[in-house]
Formats: structure tokens, sequence, C-alpha cells
């Protein structure tokens, strides 16, 4: 009976991107949100109230009528009452007592899950005091196994319906059956779209692209939120914000949930003027939202926006101070005021707040960094990439530690293991290649330096470095070309601030054109220099030794082209748009 | 309150409090109670049990008490093993206990602490016994209410599975589990994945049995790498390991080396790193100002990183980081580290070029520092590239036993090995294979000094390897073809293929058979093995190539390619190779009859095997010499300088260069007795034809046809010549018979000498 009705649900379902019925979308979310607060999954009810939200308010006559009571419900109806109290009230076992037996799919679904949260919670409440590790290994096998048992059962005789399939999902996953869990929770997906736990659990296992094309899914529009998320945890953040964009298009332009995506997605590629913005208006329309504030606070932390993270703390605080992305804002706030052992202890309590917060223990190694203690940082990202083995900053860190450590040639296999997860970030590459220049390795510091300026780089310093190794190696060719590119390309970006090595690009370019004879160049490099403090002078006597020699010699050409050094077109196409491969460094290290 | 939070919160990990940062690092486990209600029984029974029960027990304790938790089942057996009697009672009592109530477990360990009371206690304080009951007493009043009840019911499912198991088969104990839902059903549904894993989490090990295994794994993995676990699945027990206690760093260093066993860059990097990074964290916490142990670590971090890249042949990594070691330690004036790194250095050198300069100096500091056994590795280095550049041997000897003196000072096993290893090497560089055969035997019939003391036999380092293939060697030299690949099936089942030292066998393995294939005339063969050698040693695998091309006539490449190759070892120094070399081009031009030009380099030849007192090598240039004299017209030349290498060839050579040496010296009798007076001519004929008896004894044992059939028509002409038709006519059958089972090779008779 369930699954018949179940299907009839997915038929309901609008086909995939289709999202000219809005109306219909809402009721369907509405409903969904209704059902899955029925069976205490509270966060699956949360999306897609929230989701809900976002579109028009419906007429009276258009509500979606409650949903029509069985036979077999009406039987359970006490049973489930008194239990579903006993459930929000955190009693799972007395909840599940009292739902031995009943037939219904929702009481079942309400057994089943009280007795696997009362398993999760024994589980938390004994790993503190189990008598060792002997314990801890089997407090999580007792009421996963025989739940497991129970669910394949009725999976077999295709008796669960989606709610039912996705617990089984769980519960398969939590015992490390990942491809088995992989195909349940696809099936879930199909028998009820609506509900998004099972789709986000999805995003969960899947771990690259290549998984993702191999998966059928059904063709409905929450389709088009999973693709959206999975993108932007795959870090295909350009995907992602095309199908966000759509989205909002679509419709959904007030829902939170889809703002705050997009500016963790930009976060993610490190557009932090936009993510910040974003996060701006997301705090204006949901001021008491703690969700994804962290994120917000590391945009803070860059920008070293004080007075807003300041804003943030307190207000995070007054809100719910218990609460793990409070103390993350916490720590980041004293850690930009530079109080590292008070951040340090913020990020500890966040993480007895949640075991399996891993930001938390990156961000607690760059405090212990801070803090000189490199020992403690050097566990504390060991945790982080323990928890996550792809948590790039953790193993960033680490890299970085050892070259505190005055260890060049150690922390290369960290950086490079950062490298390979993101291979368009070019602080990774700087930092290889700073690596290769202190172990005197050129060849593979230009490489490094040049793939970075290639990627888009952040800090901009590639190219001077880059310059700066051709000067050491006597090329002086390659040295001015990188020069030129990297003056160019600070001038494109239009940015006030103050470059220290635009005089010194400047400098040695009007050197260069002197040696080439270039009177014309030179002079106008000389003329930049004169604007820098430090090499004023330089740029004086040069300018100088121009006019004699340009007096011995005949007149030359007095057309004066544009400076050679301002760019055609101000767009500059450097912008890490394109997904690129590893580099290649050496073929024998890992 | 701020303050401490300065220093990394040790007990929190993954939010979790960990039991062993209380200092306890053993917990009550049901099986730990079983042993505990064994011991009790013992102290009980006392006196009635008979001696050799009791020595049988007692032999049976110790590995109870640090091993693995075991089913109960296993452990009764083992008990009944010793004495039947005891294990009914230790029975009963668990019985009693997990179908009694709670108090029966708590009034147990009530009266465990009386056995250490009165004034003759049963079990001293401080004996095995004695601390295993106080940690298992302590660990046991440390537990909580829930975690008591926790205890006893484990207690209950762990006598329950036993009596459950009674009735099932026994080959299935392993496989059920406490929970089992009745009705085959549910077991069926059970599929395979999730099984495994529960095999796999079988045993959670406490932090001593964790310890315990370790060890055991990690000497196991030193001494004798057959006996230890499979790759596989000590990979898959070090990751159970790691997943119950992610902080034990030992467990990394064990899979660093376990990766090295399988020669998986990658993840041995990666476990040896890690290894490093969790170091790093407990050296720092045991001193928890000090900079003394943390950075301790670093250097040494470094250092095994230059170690993992050389072992893997990446001598440009492996330098960097040994530079960068090397800086570390120099900052911080470890001169032990410096040493460590100094020896290293050497190593990488010596892939490089040569440099003896380094080598001494590390010699020198490491007596001072009292490093022996970086001492006694520097000498030994030292002796085997002063012997490769012809230093006078007596020296060396001499440095070898001094340097000997002080390993059995120290009992630096180990080193002994290795000395006795390179005697051998260098015994049969010199050509001496009987001084090399008896160094051989010496150490595979010693008692290393290790078996005294653990009773673990060292048999799995390179020395071992390196005697057993000469000692292969030697035999097929000898003709003793089915003893040498005895040898090599054994060394197969010692060193498996994937195993560090199973290069070493695999060349001998594919060298010997390239000479077999060679004496056979069967050049195809020896030609396909040339690859497989080429792979294994570059250099080998070049000469052996333009001996299969000499020897199918393809005279001008085979040239070529000694050319090349004589450039190349006078460029590394590899004077072995060199002389080979020259005397290869030797023979390839008296094959082409160019014999004026095969003398001056004979000549060389000659002087560098003397230079350098490479005997044999000498010996054999000596052959050839007189050969080329030979065909030049001057046998009573030849002979004498024949007389010159006919001992040392007679006492030391291979088989087959017996017999061409005596072949050559009938040769050359007949040959000078040409202008002799009739009497003495018949006197040198007999004599000729006895060599060449000999020289066919020689050639039958090593089964080379040709050979014998050349050596077989020299004999009927000579039976000829003497008039002895008989003997003549015995001959020439003999040959008619080979010849027809050979192709006849073009070359005429007199010219061949090899």
């Amino acid at each position: 009976v369930g699954r018949a009705g179940a299907m009839a649900a997915a038929t309901m379902v609008a086909g995939g991107g289709d999202f000219s019925d809005l109306r219909e979308i809402k009721k369907q979310l509405l409903s969904v949100a209704e059902r899955s607060r029925e069976r205490g999954l509270q966060h699956s009810g949360k999306w897609a109230a929230e989701l809900a939200f976002a579109l028009e308010p419906l007429p009276l006559s258009e509500l979606p009528p409650p949903p029509a009571l069985t036979e077999e419900d009406a039987r359970d109806l006490d049973a489930y009452t008194l239990a579903k109290s006993y459930f929000d009230l955190k009693e799972y076992d007395r909840a599940a007592y009292f739902l031995q037996g009943c037939k219904s799919q929702k009481a079942y679904f309400l057994y089943m899950y009280s007795r696997y949260l009362s398993g999760e919670k024994k589980k938390d409440d004994e790993t503190v005091d189990s008598l060792g590790p002997l314990e801890k290994g089997q407090v999580k096998n007792e009421a996963l196994r025989e739940l497991r048992v129970e669910l394949s059962k009725k999976h077999k005789a295709q008796e669960l319906d989606g709610f039912g399939l996705y617990l089984y999902g769980v519960v398969l996953r939590k015992l490390d059956l990942v491809k088995e869990a992989i195909d349940v929770f696809v099936e879930a997906a199909h028998v009820l779209p609506l509900h998004w736990g099972a789709w986000l659990e999805l995003c969960n296992l899947i771990t690259d692209k290549e998984m993702l094309k191999f998966l059928s899914l059904p063709d409905t529009w929450m389709k088009e939120f999973f693709l959206a998320h999975i993108y932007t945890e795959l870090q295909l953040i350009e995907e992602a914000l095309q199908k966000y964009q759509s989205l909002i298009d679509a419709g959904f332009s007030k829902s939170t949930y889809i703002i705050s995506q997009i500016a963790v997605a930009y976060h993610n590629i490190r557009d932090i003027d936009k993510a910040l913005s974003i996060f701006s208006e997301l705090r204006k329309q949901d001021p008491y939202r703690i969700e994804n504030m962290d994120t917000f606070s590391n945009l803070l932390y860059v920008r070293s926006m004080k007075p807003e993270l300041s804003y943030l703390a307190h207000n995070l605080c007054e809100i719910d101070k218990y609460r793990v992305e409070t103390c993350c804002v916490i720590g980041n706030y004293y850690s930009l005021r530079s109080q590292h052992e008070k951040a340090a202890l913020y990020f500890q309590r966040a993480l007895k707040l949640n075991p399996r917060y891993l930001g938390a223990w990156t961000l607690m190694g760059h405090e212990y960094m801070e803090m000189k203690n490199t020992s403690a940082a050097i566990q504390a990202y060991r945790h982080a990439i323990e928890v996550n083995k792809r948590d790039y900053r953790a193993w960033y860190g680490l890299g970085q530690t050892y070259e505190i450590l005055k260890m060049p040639f150690y922390c290369l296999y960290y950086y490079r293991r950062a490298h390979q997860l993101r291979p368009n970030d070019s602080r990774m590459l700087v930092a290889l290649g700073e690596c290769y220049e202190k172990l005197n390795q050129l060849v593979e510091a230009k490489k490094c330096y040049w793939r970075a300026y290639a990627v888009g780089d952040v800090e901009k310093m590639a190219l001077v470095k880059l310059a700066k190794l051709h000067e050491q190696l006597n090329e002086s060719e390659q040295a001015a070309q990188c020069y030129i590119k990297y003056i160019q390309d600070i001038y494109s970006c239009g940015e006030v601030v103050e470059h220290l090595e635009v005089s010194t690009a400047f400098r040695y370019l009007a050197q260069y054109y002197f040696k080439c004879k270039l009177w014309d160049e030179a002079s106008a490099c000389a003329q930049k220099c004169c604007a820098f403090n430090d090499t004023r002078e330089e740029g004086k006597a040069l300018l100088r030794q121009i006019l004699q020699l340009r007096n011995q010699g005949e007149n030359s050409s007095t057309d004066v082209a544009a400076p050679f050094f301002l760019p055609a077109s101000l767009s500059a196409n450097n912008t890490p748009t394109r997904r690129v491969s590893p580099l290649n460094l050496s073929s024998v290290t890992p | 309150s701020v303050h401490e939070s300065l220093y990394f919160n040790p007990m929190l990990t993954n939010g979790v409090v960990h039991a062993n940062v209380f200092g306890v690092r053993d917990w009550v486990t049901p099986h730990k109670m079983a042993l505990l209600v064994l011991l009790s029984e013992l102290g009980r029974a006392g006196a009635q049990l008979g001696l050799l029960e009791r020595r049988r027990l007692n032999r049976l304790l110790l590995p109870l008490l640090q091993g693995p938790d075991m089913a109960l089942s296993r452990l009764r057996k083992a008990i009944e093993e010793c004495c039947p009697h005891l294990a009914g009672s230790v029975h009963i009592r668990l019985k009693l206990m997990a179908e009694g109530e709670l108090k029966d477990m708590e009034q147990f360990f009530d009266d465990l602490s009386d056995s250490f009371s009165g004034t003759e206690p049963e079990v001293h304080k401080t004996s095995v016994v004695g601390l295993f009951l106080r940690h298992m007493i302590l660990a046991y009043n440390k537990l909580s209410f829930s975690q008591v009840y926790k205890l006893y019911t484990a207690l209950q499912q762990y006598f329950q599975k036993d009596e459950k198991k009674d009735g099932t088969d026994e080959n299935e104990m392993e496989l059920t589990n406490p929970e089992e839902l009745d009705g085959k059903m549910e077991k069926e549904e059970l599929d395979g994945p999730l099984r495994e894993e529960e095999i796999a989490c079988s045993g959670p090990l406490s932090q001593k049995q964790a310890e315990y295994f370790l060890s055991q794994q990690a000497s196991l993995l030193k001494n004798d790498e057959t006996k230890a676990l499979a790759p596989a699945s000590l990979q898959k027990e070090l990751n159970n390991l790691l997943k119950f206690n992610p902080d034990f760093a030992e467990a990394h260093y064990l899979s660093y080396l376990n990766s090295l066993r399988v020669q998986d860059v990658f993840s041995s990097t990666h476990s040896l790193l890690h290894y490093f990074d969790r170091l790093i964290l407990t050296g720092a916490e045991s001193k928890s100002n000090g900079d003394e142990g943390y950075g301790r670590s670093l250097r040494y971090a470094a250092l095994n990183l230059a170690a993992l890249h050389c072992r893997f042949g990446h001598y440009q990594q492996a330098e960097l980081a040994l530079q960068e070691a090397i800086r570390i330690a120099q900052e911080s004036n470890d001169h032990v580290c410096l040493q460590h790194c100094l020896s290293w250095l050497y190593i990488l050198e010596q892939k490089i070029f040569d440099s003896c300069v380094l080598l001494e100096h590390s010699v020198n500091k490491s007596l001072h520092f009292g490093l022996p056994y970086l001492a006694s590795l520097g000498i030994q280095s030292l002796v085997q590239q002063r012997a490769f550049a012809g230093k006078a041997a007596n020296k060396l000897m001499d440095a070898l036993k001094d340097s000997d003196l002080l390993h059995w000072k120290h009992s630096l096993s180990e080193l002994i090995d290795i000395s006795i290893a390179q005697k051998t090497a260098i015994w049969r560089l010199y050509g001496r294979s009987t001084m090399a055969l008896q160094q051989a035997q010496t150490l595979l019939s010693m008692n290393s000094l290790e078996a005294v003391n653990v009773g673990v036999q060292q048999n799995n380092t390179e020395s071992f390897a390196v005697v057993l293939c000469h000692l292969a060697e030697l035999h097929a030299e000898q003709g003793y073809f089915a003893a040498a690949s005895e040898i090599l099936k054994h060394l197969k089942e010692r060193f498996p293929p994937n195993s560090q030292h199973a290069q070493l066998w695999m060349l001998f393995d594919q060298k010997i058979q390239f000479e077999r294939a060679m004496n056979d005339g069967r050049y195809h063969v020896a030609d396909s093995l040339v690859a497989g050698i080429t792979a294994l040693n570059s250099i080998e695998g070049v000469y052996r190539k333009a001996i299969v091309l000499k020897a199918q006539n393809q005279m001008s490449e085979a040239h070529k390619l000694l050319q090349k190759l004589l450039i190349h070892c006078q460029k590394i120094k590899n004077t072995e190779m060199v002389i080979r070399v020259l005397l290869s081009t030797a023979e390839l031009y008296w094959r082409s009859s160019c014999h004026t030009i095969a003398l001056p380099v004979l000549l060389q030849a000659l002087a560098l095997a003397r230079e350098y007192s490479l005997q044999y090598l000498a010996s054999e240039t000596v052959l050839n010499l007189a050969f080329s004299q030979l065909i030049l017209g001057i046998p009573e030349q030849a002979l004498n300088i024949l007389h010159m290498a006919i001992e040392p060839v007679l006492a030391h050579g291979a088989v087959l260069d017996k017999g061409c040496a005596m072949f050559l010296v009938a040769k050359c009798q007949v040959a000078s007795a040409a202008s002799y007076p009739p009497q003495k001519k018949i006197e040198a004929l007999e004599s000729a034809i006895l060599n060449l008896n000999e020289a066919k004894t020689y050639f039958a044992k090593v089964d080379c046809k040709e050979q014998l059939r050349d050596v077989l028509y020299f004999q009927a002409r000579l039976f000829h010549s003497l008039g002895r038709t008989q003997e003549r006519n015995k001959c020439a059958m003999l040959f008619r018979q080979l010849h027809q089972e050979l192709p006849a090779h073009g070359v005429p008779l007199i010219n061949a000498f090899k």
C-alpha cells in the first residue's frame, strides 16, 4: 500500500527543471514538510518549510488537505500519538516500546527511527565512559545490525516507503556499506523525490564527478537543488553558481537556503567581496540565522573587518552561545585580535560540541601556529586530516608548520598534497615554488610560479617571484617579460593598494631597456621609478644618463606610443575558471 | 586557565576522553577475567598439581597474558591441553559467575586482592602475574557503575557464546556473533562485506596487547620476514588497530615498514610522515618544556625520509632530505644524528661517485662519539671500496679482523653476519673459491648471537642472501646444478619475490641459467635471459649480450658493444668488468685470427688483474695469452706461462675453465713435441693424452658436448700417431656419436680455445 502511495506522490512531482507551476511545487513542499515532521525528520522538514516560505502564499482553497488516514493509521493512531510525544522528548526507547507491532507506514518508520536514534544516543553517551576501545566498537554495532536485518527484509519484500528507504540507507552508511547505501538512497530519491534528507545523504557519499555521472536520478525539480548542492561540495563552483542562478530565476529568489549556498560558493572560489555582500544581505533577511555564519566570519577575518566581526560575534552569542558556529565565530574574533590562546579555547569548545566539525581542527591548528606551538599545531592538523582527508587547508597548514621549522624538503610533501586537492589554487603553488627555490630546484620553482600565475594568482606575487628567479639565472629577457606582465596585472586590477614590488619592477625594466638601448621605453620606466620613494634617485640618475646618450646619438624617432605596459584591454583573462589537473612536479615522489 | 590551554589538551581527541590519559593502559575484558579465574584456580590448586602440569601451565601463561583476547572455547582448549582438571574448575567458576548475579563478580574482584595478603602471599607483588593482577584490580576499581554493569553483561555474552558454540560446529565459531538473531534467514541476509568487516574487527587490542603485537611483528619483519603476517593481512590488522586508537604512532611506523615490503612508495611515505607527525606530539607531551625530544624527532624524521627515498632509488630527493636533516642537526649540535647523516651521505655519494675521504672521516668521528655500530659499518664500506680499488688484500683482511673484534665485543651479531658475507664476496672477487666457500659455510652454520638471546633466528638479512647466492654460483661452477637449484629454491622461499633482497637471487639465478645455456650451446635461450639480467644489472646485461653475440658469430656487433662497455666501466672504475671486457675483446680478435692485436689487449688485462690482485681473472688472462702464443707458433713459451696459471685454475676455477686449461696444456704439449726427438715426443704425447683425459672428465661434469667432441677428436689423432689403434677407434667412435648429435660449427678445431 505504502509503495503505491509513494508512487503516486512521485508522479505528482513535475518533470526535471520544470518550475512553471510554482503553486504545485509549493503544495508539494508544504505537504512533505508536514509528513517529515510527523516522522520526526526535523531537518528535512525545516528545509522544505524554508523553501516553501520563499514562495507566494497559497489561498485557503488550494492548501493541501491533510494526508488521508488509512485503516491501519487509525488503528495505530493512539500508539503513534503517545510515541511521537515521547520521541519529541527524546525518550526514544520508550517511544519504540509503545510502537511495537504497529503496521502503518508512519508508525513503523517512527518505531525504527526511534530505535536508530536511541542507539546513536547511547553510542555517544557510552563512548565517554566505555571500558576501552573494545566497547566503542561494539556499541556501534548493536542497534544498527538489528535494524539492518529487519529493514533489509522489508526492503526485499518491497514494503518500505520513501522514508523507510532513507532510514535503511542511513543504517547502511553507518555500517560503512557505502555502495549499498548509495543504491538505497537513489531508490529513496526515486520513490519520494521530495525528501531532501535522502538527497543530502547522497551528497555526502558521492566523492567525484564520475560517480555522479553514473547515477540514475529521478527527473524532478528536486534534482536541480541536489545538483547545485553537490557541485558546491565537489568544488565545481561555476556549475553550482549557474544552477543556483537558474533556481533564483525560476522564482526562489527569496530562499535563504539558496542565498547562503551562493555565498558559500563564492567563499570557496575566494571571491570575497561578492560573498561578503551576499552574507550581509542574508543577515538582513534572516537576522537570527546561525548556520553558515562561521563561513561569514572567515570572510570577515580574511578582510580584517574587526568591527563587523565583533558585532557578529556578540550577536550570535546572544542568540545561542552553545552552537558550534558561534564558538567558531568567537574564535575567529579572538584570532583577529591576536588573542590566540582564547581563540584556541573557543575552537576546542566547538569541537566538544560537535567532534565531527572538522573546520575547527584546522582553525585550531592555525591558532597554535600563531602561538608558535608547532607540535600542537601539527597534532590539530593531523586530526583535521583524519576527519576529512580532503581538507586541503590542513595539508597546507602542515606544510606551513614544517616550513616554519625550516624543513623545506619535508614540507614539499604536504604542499603537494594540498595542491593535488586544489589544483587551481595559486597559494599552494606559490608555497611549493618557494620551497623549491629554497632547495635550489629552480626549474621546478619556475614551473610552480608560472602555473600559479596561469591559474590566477590571488596574491599577485607569483610573477614577481618568477621574474626574480629569471633575474638570478641571468635570463633577462624572460625576467623583463614577467615584470611587464606583472605591471599589466596590477594596473588592470585597478587596485589602489600600493604594491611594494611595482617599483622594483619598473626599476628592473628601466635598467633592462637601458641595456637594450631602447631609450623611449627606458625613459618611460625611469619616469615611473621617480614616483616611488625607494627608487626615485635611481630613476633620476637613469633619466640623466639616457638624455646624455641620446644627445650623443642621432635623434631617434619621436612618435611616442601609448605606454607599452598598459594592457590593450583591461579585461585580464586570468580568472580561475578552468579546472586544471595537478601539476606534475616530479614523477617519482608521492 | 588560559595559560593551560597553551598546551594541547591531550584528553580531548575527537571530543572523547581517552582511557590511556589516566595512565590505565589496560582494561578488564571478559577474556582477562577468565585469565584471572585461571590464576586464582592455580593458586587454589596449589600442591595438587603435578610438576609437569605446573610447568606446562606456566609456559602457557605468558602468551596468554600478552596476547590478544580469544574466545573462551579456545582458551579452554589451551588449558585442557595442560591440565584438564583445572580447565573444568575454571569453567565451573566462570559459569557460576556468568549465570549468577552482579555481586558474584564484585565478590570475585574483592577476593582477588587477598592473594597478596598474608605472611606468605601466593603471588609476589612485582612478579609478572602479580603485576597483571594488580593492573586488573586497579582497572576494575576505576570503572564507574555503568561500566561495571557493561563488563558483567559482556562476561555473560562471552560465556553464552561459548555455550552456544558447544552445540554448533567448531569451525563456525569465529563467524557467529553473540546477538545472532535466530533463524538461518537473517544469517544469509548478512552478505559478504559486513561479515568480513566483522572478522577484521574481531580483536580490538588493549594498548599492551597492541604494543606486544607491534613489537613482535616488527622484529619478525627484521629477522624473518616469511614468518610475519602477509603484507595485506598485516595492513588490515594495523588499520583495525588505528581505527580504535588513532594516536598509536608506532602502528604508523609498522605500516611504513609493511608498505616498504611491497615497494609502495605512496603509502610508505604517507605512513612515515604520519608517524613522525604523531611522534612529535608525544615528544612534546613527555617533556612539556622540552625542545629536546621534539626537535630530535624532527631531525630523525628528515633522516628517515632520506632513507626512504634512497631505498626507492630517488637519489636526488634523498640528498635534499639529507641536507635538511644535516642542517637541523647542525643547528642543534646533535652529533649523534650528524653521524648517522654522515653515513647516509656516504651511501648516497657512493651512488654517484666514490669518496673515501668522507668515509674515513665518518669512521673516525663515529669512534670518537662511541658509536661502534656506525664505525664498523663504515669500516666495512671502506673495505669494500678499497677492495674494488685494488688495495693490498692483507691490509683489508686485517681491517675486517679488527672490526670483527669490535663486533664480538659489542655483540653486534648483524654486523658479524655482514662481515662474513663480505669476506665471502671479497674472496670470490679475488678468485679464491675455496676460501669463499668456507666463509659462506661458516655463516650458514653459525649460531647467531640473537638465537641465544631471543630464540629468533636472524635469517632474512642481506648477508644471508649474499652468501647463499654465492654458494649457489659456486656449486653451479663445479657442475652441481641440482645443488645450485636447491639453494635457489631455498632462497626463493626465504626471500619472496617482492621482498627487499629478492633481486639478488633473481640476478644469480639468471646468471646461472645463462651459463648453462651457453655451455649447452643454446644461444637463443641465453639471449632471452639477457633481458632479465639487464633489468637487474645493466652492466652485466650488456656484457652478457656481447657474449651471446660473440657466440653467434656476430663479431662486429659484439665488438661495438664491448667497446662501449669498456669505456663506461673505465669511467665508473669497475675494474673487474673492465678485465672481463678486455678478455672478451681479445677473444674476438683471435677468433678473427688477429692474434697480434689480441696480445697487447691481453697484456693490458693481465697488468690490471695483477694490480688489483684479481687472481682468478689473471690466470684466465694467462690462459688466453698462452693460447695466442700457441697459435703464433711459440708453444714452448706458451707452456712456460701455462705453468704459472694452471695451479690457481685447478685449485679455484670453475670446472669448465679447468677443462679448457687442461685441453690447452695438451695442445701446447703436442705442438711443442713436434721438434722433440722421437722418444721424448712419445712421452710428451702420452702425457698430453693423460691431460686430455682429465679435460674430458671436467667437460663431462658440466655436460659440454662440443668441447667433449673436440677433445675426443684430438685424442683420437694422438692415439693414431702413437699407433694405438684400439684406443683410437674407441675415441673415434665416441666422436662419431657426438658428431652426429651436434651440428658442426665452422671454426677449425685448433683455433678454438674456449
